[in-house]
């Protein structure tokens, strides 16, 4: 088995944090967006039921997408790593 | 607040366009010219539609002047993506054309076809444009506003005058055109103005009034010659 | 695990290791294409939407019919994978990965569409920061960026312990395929995480799929107008989506299988299969088609009438019954039998779908707009070589991209293969199980 010790070996665990921050950058915008726009319609009493009643759904499913994500990058690498 | 309205009589309507010639004017409604006219873009904020009587075929011409019909519950502004078009506190449907992304789903959510898109650059600013009315860049959606600038004016004078805001100084310029008189404009929450006497006739009726849009815009149906 | 030698991976890895002429001369042909593509948007950019045949009444045409027509097609991955995956078909192994690479390609193309409709691409950050929850484009907006999240990722895992063994066995980019393979080295504890999350994602991405077609269903169904207000409309959308997107996943399938010598993996019988889907979609096709066009009919709303006879009789007929000779009596003439010429019957099925569903959308964005309900403002729609440019153009990308990926990914997945290939005991055993009273004798 290949051991991760060649010399760039510390360019790709940082390739792979940013591979992990632009996932969650990108996820997390989407959430920051879709709770911008709860504010919008709230502060011009555009329906905010609706935003809100859609955010409910999506929100916890981008949530989740985070966590599986999350889940497999610390669990295969972390401790494929260690062994 | 007042609700602004407006009673269209058909009993009266010559089909003379001169209400159509009135809103181009005021409005700064782009000619599009022939070939585009001939492709179907032709932009007329208020349209006078023409139909041909039924039961006297060949014989009679129906005419409909149909300016956006400033629904209380438009379906056009539900489907806006951005907010760009929407009904004001004064019941007007507004366009906001800074701001439309000229999607044209309230193009397609209309049943009225009362809006229109701006498909090429028609034109651009020059003299001779009325000075209180935007003129619209390519790839964004349009329609009658009931002279919305017009209201916007009234009110300043009133106010730089010292005096309360009058109903009555404000009016289209469709209406102020008709020369039958046929188009009548005016404040519909107010049970002693003309338009409200007109809408309660029992000639009035609303276009697809089942379609629940609560439309301002009420027509008054022919008087003789339809039985 | 990555070590094992085996010959028969040779052929996947193929692609990734060497390029021949053909690859160059489909680029080539494919860039023709696109280049066609970037001109028309180009001249339609500068001049404004004018340049198309769009008009008043008909303010919509080819690109919501793209719309809707590619984002159906992105039914094929995900949702047919998942649904395989957790129904624990074996024969599904060579098939998810292709599934999967045309979702996220295909999504891309399709939520690009929209951008080419509008009037202000300029101002498409708008969308952003005055977006408003009440329109039906920000459900779609919504609906399609969890669906691409959740399809990116479902393509990804899968792939973590391929990339590992290019990353073993390549010698050329190795920096990316390290870094995207997250020092997989095949664990047992590695395996459980990423089967437990490809469950997880598998079972996540079923609704996501579903809720994605019906929302761009709802974008029509939500308006008052004739043929279009319809609460049948999205699990109809639905199941075209899911039609068209087998039929467009064959389709590639078995190009890849001739232009990558695949023959090995994609045999027959997986496309004996995947036709009998397709067959069974087909009448669910035809059942929803019949239901919706019936129930306007018997209504008889003058309305609703006079677009159902444009379609039927009117300026709309070619387009309606070719859309039925297509979408259900080719296919059935075709799929009946499998037993003989499988392949070749189901590729024709395949493109006679594709096509008859584009014309589905089509019939349904159209005429509905050019037979508003106030009959004043009736007019027919005509596309002018602009829009032909940015279809062929979507179609061209799309390809493209496909066959990029092609090179740097195995488009069969070698683990699942190779899994498969030593889970047939455990196969064995589980089919016994469902057996009354067997598990004993058997074992």
């Amino acid at each position: 088995m290949e051991q991760l010790t060649s010399p760039s070996d510390r360019l790709i665990r940082v390739l792979q944090w940013v591979w992990l921050a632009v996932a969650f950058l990108l996820v997390g915008g989407i959430i920051a967006w879709i709770l911008h726009l709860i504010r919008t319609a709230w502060s011009l009493g555009d329906t905010p039921s609706a935003s809100i009643g859609i955010s409910i759904v999506a929100i916890p499913i981008f949530v989740v997408f985070m966590g599986v994500v999350f889940y497999v990058f610390w669990g295969v690498s972390g401790h494929g790593r260690e062994r | 607040m007042a609700l602004w309205g407006m009673v269209i009589d058909l009993d009266r309507c010559t089909g003379c366009q001169a209400c159509v010639m009135a809103c181009k004017a005021e409005n700064n409604v782009p000619a599009v010219g022939a070939k585009e006219a001939k492709k179907g873009r032709v932009i007329s904020w208020m349209q006078v539609l023409t139909e041909t009587d039924e039961e006297h075929h060949g014989e009679k011409t129906r005419f409909i002047p149909r300016p956006c019909l400033q629904c209380d519950d438009p379906p056009c502004t539900k489907v806006c993506p951005v907010y760009a078009t929407y009904r004001n506190p004064d019941g007007i449907v507004a366009q906001i054309y800074a701001r439309c992304i000229g999607c044209r789903f309230c193009m397609a959510a209309c049943p009225y076809n009362a809006k229109y898109f701006n498909w090429h650059t028609y034109q651009k600013e020059q003299p001779g444009q009325n000075p209180d009315v935007s003129v619209r860049p390519k790839g964004v959606v349009e329609k009658c506003t009931f002279c919305h600038h017009r209201l916007q004016k009234a009110r300043e004078r009133a106010l730089a005058e010292k005096r309360d805001f009058d109903p009555n100084d404000y009016v289209t310029a469709c209406a102020q055109a008709c020369p039958a008189q046929a188009i009548v404009f005016g404040d519909l929450s107010d049970p002693a103005s003309a338009v409200s006497k007109l809408a309660a006739s029992p000639r009035a009726f609303k276009l697809l009034e089942e379609l629940g849009t609560k439309p301002k815009v009420i027509y008054l149906s022919e008087g003789e010659g339809r039985g | 695990m990555a070590e094992i030698d085996d010959p028969h991976e040779q052929t996947l890895l193929a692609p990734i290791a060497h390029t021949g002429a053909g690859f160059y001369w489909a680029v080539a042909g494919l860039s023709l294409l696109i280049l066609w593509g970037v001109l028309a948007y180009s001249v339609q950019f500068s001049e404004g939407l004018g340049v198309t045949g769009l008009h008043q009444p008909v303010s919509w045409g080819f690109y919501v019919t793209n719309f809707v027509f590619f984002i159906g097609i992105s039914h094929a991955g995900t949702l047919i994978s998942a649904i395989l995956r957790l129904s624990k078909a074996e024969w599904r192994r060579p098939i998810t990965r292709m599934a999967e690479v045309i979702t996220v390609m295909v999504l891309f193309i399709g939520a690009g569409q929209i951008l080419i409709d509008l009037g202000r691409p300029d101002r498409l950050m708008n969308v952003i920061r005055y977006g408003r929850y009440q329109s039906p484009l920000l459900w779609d907006a919504t609906s399609i960026s969890a669906y691409m999240t959740a399809s990116l990722t479902y393509l990804y895992l899968p792939m973590i312990p391929d990339i590992a063994i290019l990353r073993d066995r390549l010698g050329k980019r190795k920096l990316l395929y390290s870094v995207l393979a997250l020092g997989w080295t095949g664990t047992k504890h590695q395996q459980r995480i990423l089967n437990r999350a490809i469950a997880i994602m598998a079972v996540l991405v079923i609704p996501i799929a579903i809720s994605v077609h019906s929302v761009v269903s709802f974008v029509f169904s939500m308006t008052l107008q004739p043929m279009w207000h319809s609460t049948i409309f999205g699990p109809y959308f639905v199941v075209g989506a899911i039609f068209s997107g087998i039929a467009a996943l064959i389709v590639a399938m078995i190009l890849f299988r001739k232009a990558y010598g695949l023959q090995d993996y994609l045999k027959p019988i997986h496309f004996r299969y995947l036709g009998q889907l397709l067959l069974i979609m087909a009448c669910l096709w035809f059942y929803f088609t019949f239901a919706e066009y019936l129930t306007g009919y018997y209504g008889a709303e003058p309305e609703e009438m006079k677009v159902f006879w444009a379609k039927l009789t009117g300026p709309f007929w070619p387009f309606f019954w070719g859309m039925a000779l297509c979408n259900f009596i080719i296919p059935m003439l075709c799929l009946v039998s499998l037993s003989r010429h499988t392949i070749g019957k189901v590729l024709a099925a395949s493109l006679s779908v594709v096509v008859g569903m584009w014309l589905e959308r089509f019939i349904i964005v159209v005429p509905t707009l050019s037979f508003p309900r106030l009959p004043f403002a009736e007019g027919i729609y005509a596309p002018t070589w602009v829009e032909w440019g940015e279809t062929a153009g979507s179609f061209g990308i799309f390809a493209l991209f496909y066959l990029l990926f092609t090179k740097f990914f195995p488009i069969i997945s070698i683990w699942e293969i190779r899994e498969g290939r030593e889970g047939v005991k455990e196969v064995e055993e589980r089919l016994i199980s469902y057996l009354p009273g067997e598990v004993e004798e058997k074992t």
